[in-house]
């Protein structure tokens, strides 16, 4: 045989292999040129869903106001949601449709969300007081002033939640309903953000001497909890299973990706007060050791409606750690919504969180 | 029989070759991306750490040693900017203090004024 003539045609099973690896070469492909579609898509990633304006501008600080589809101010009573510091607020305003913050300014209320914004080296000496008798204080007084109303409904998710109730603990004339989501109250419960901190090095973490937590040891606590996320291997294979998907399904998982994997540095000094005194073994809320700067936090004065909410599958804040909220604040209705941390609030499933927190807040008018 | 014919797929060689130039394209377009668009190769690297963050650099640990030591000036100024920080909060306190009490200002003259016009 000539090297010019055709080698022998292939047997039936090398075709069925040959076959087999051109579907997987177009599979692979195909999962490319997906990701190159979704890669090169802009969106409004990390901006929120729903049109704003400043109202209130301090340091890193933005409180923002949802505006109504025509670019108008809402009425109706305030509401202020208050996320956590270390990571971004976007989560609670996520896409259209699917934005906690929109579900509730559509529902009659006046919403305002806190941007704490992204801390930078001098904001490593921010402390607790800073952000609860300051930044969240402040937002508060700069709501009541533009509404002219005396109360607000106030909205606390995870570390924001904390922040909330020590506020409202401080300023209860000023609050007239609280929702605390996924907010660890006993911090004595293992499991969650403050064990694995702990385990980690935040023990060691200086209240005098404090760093700007770098973003990327902030978010080595979080890829501890989520099995599967804290290796390289791990997370590419998912991406690579994910890229199956429609593109527009993607897009919703970017944003949801530019959430979960944006965590902001955080600082020291606020970790190192809040391991101290709200940590394990120190758990001065249940305690009912916690103070604000040198005010002490009496638990007692929190008079209005609160709605605590946990998440059966939190890996960040263990339900159990979140429902003991009920030991201190005896009126404190508990919900436990089957899902995880992040998806009761911005997940597929999140509506019958969206659901009970309007229904809680009240109907416009009734609520303040 | 002519439709069988023109329903049947090429033959597997012809197929393979077709793929072939698609995957041609498809790292083409990738290449092309990455020569013109800078967040674009910032996006493929947060892709082949298993995340799609978009617009910044998946947050990654500094190699050891890379931090700067930490200068004392550098923290005394740091302590300073910070306590103008808070200053500005004050500040801020005073205004919306202010703003209290121009508001009940207006408020109070509003019932004087509704007072007047009482029969």
């Amino acid at each position: 045989m000539s090297p010019a003539e055709p080698g022998p045609a292939p047997s039936e099973d090398q075709e069925r292999e040959l076959e087999a690896l051109l579907t997987l070469s177009q599979r692979g492909r195909e999962k490319l040129e997906r990701l190159h579609e979704v890669l090169t898509t802009p969106g409004h990633y990390g901006k929120g869903a729903t049109p704003t304006t400043v109202v209130y501008r301090e340091n890193k600080l933005k409180l923002l106001r949802l505006l109504d589809a025509n670019g108008q101010p809402r009425t109706g009573p305030p509401v202020l949601f208050v996320p956590a510091p270390v990571s971004r607020y976007f989560i609670i305003d996520l896409l259209p449709g699917r934005s906690f913050a929109g579900h509730v300014a559509s529902s009659g209320f006046d919403v305002y969300i806190a941007d704490f914004g992204t801390p930078e080296r001098e904001d490593r000496f921010a402390d607790l007081a800073y952000y609860v008798d300051g930044l969240v204080r402040r937002c508060v007084r700069t709501v009541l002033n533009l509404t002219g109303e005396d109360r607000i409904n106030l909205v606390g998710y995870c570390l924001g939640g904390t922040l909330s109730l020590l506020y409202t603990a401080l300023y209860p004339d000023t609050v007239s309903r609280l929702v605390l989501l996924t907010t660890t109250v006993d911090g004595d419960v293992e499991g969650g953000i403050p064990w694995v901190a702990h385990r980690m090095g935040l023990a060691g973490e200086s209240y005098d001497q404090p760093r700007l937590v770098p973003a990327a040891e902030v978010k080595s606590w979080f890829e501890m909890l989520a099995p599967g996320s804290n290796s390289v291997v791990g997370r590419v294979s998912d991406l690579w299973d994910r890229l199956d998907d429609a593109p527009e399904r993607l897009r919703e998982v970017r944003t949801m990706a530019s959430w979960v994997d944006d965590v902001v540095p955080a600082p020291g000094r606020l970790l190192a007060e809040l391991y101290r005194k709200l940590g394990p073994g120190a758990n001065g809320l249940m305690r009912g050791t916690a103070t604000v700067g040198d005010r002490a936090v009496d638990f007692k004065a929190v008079s209005c409606p609160v709605l605590s909410v946990s998440a059966e599958k939190d890996t960040i804040a263990p339900a159990a750690g979140v429902d003991a909220v009920q030991r201190i604040v005896p009126q404190a209705e508990i919900l436990r919504l089957p899902g995880g941390h992040v998806g009761i609030v911005a997940g597929r499933a999140a509506a019958a969180l969206w659901k009970r927190t309007v229904e809680f807040l009240g109907t416009r008018g009734a609520a303040t | 029989m002519a439709d069988e014919k023109t329903n049947k797929d090429p033959p597997l060689v012809e197929r393979w070759l077709a793929e072939q130039q698609q995957w041609q394209r498809t790292l083409l377009t990738y290449l092309d991306s990455m020569v013109k668009n800078d967040e674009f190769v910032v996006h493929l690297g947060n892709a082949m750490r298993g995340s799609l963050l978009a617009g910044k650099a998946y947050p990654t640990p500094p190699p050891p040693g890379a931090a700067a030591p930490e200068n004392p000036t550098d923290d005394k100024l740091d302590q300073i900017l910070f306590a103008l920080r808070k200053l500005e909060g004050e500040v801020q306190d005073l205004k919306l203090s202010l703003d209290d009490l121009k508001a009940q200002k207006k408020t109070k003259s509003g019932k004087k004024l509704g007072g007047k016009d009482d029969p």
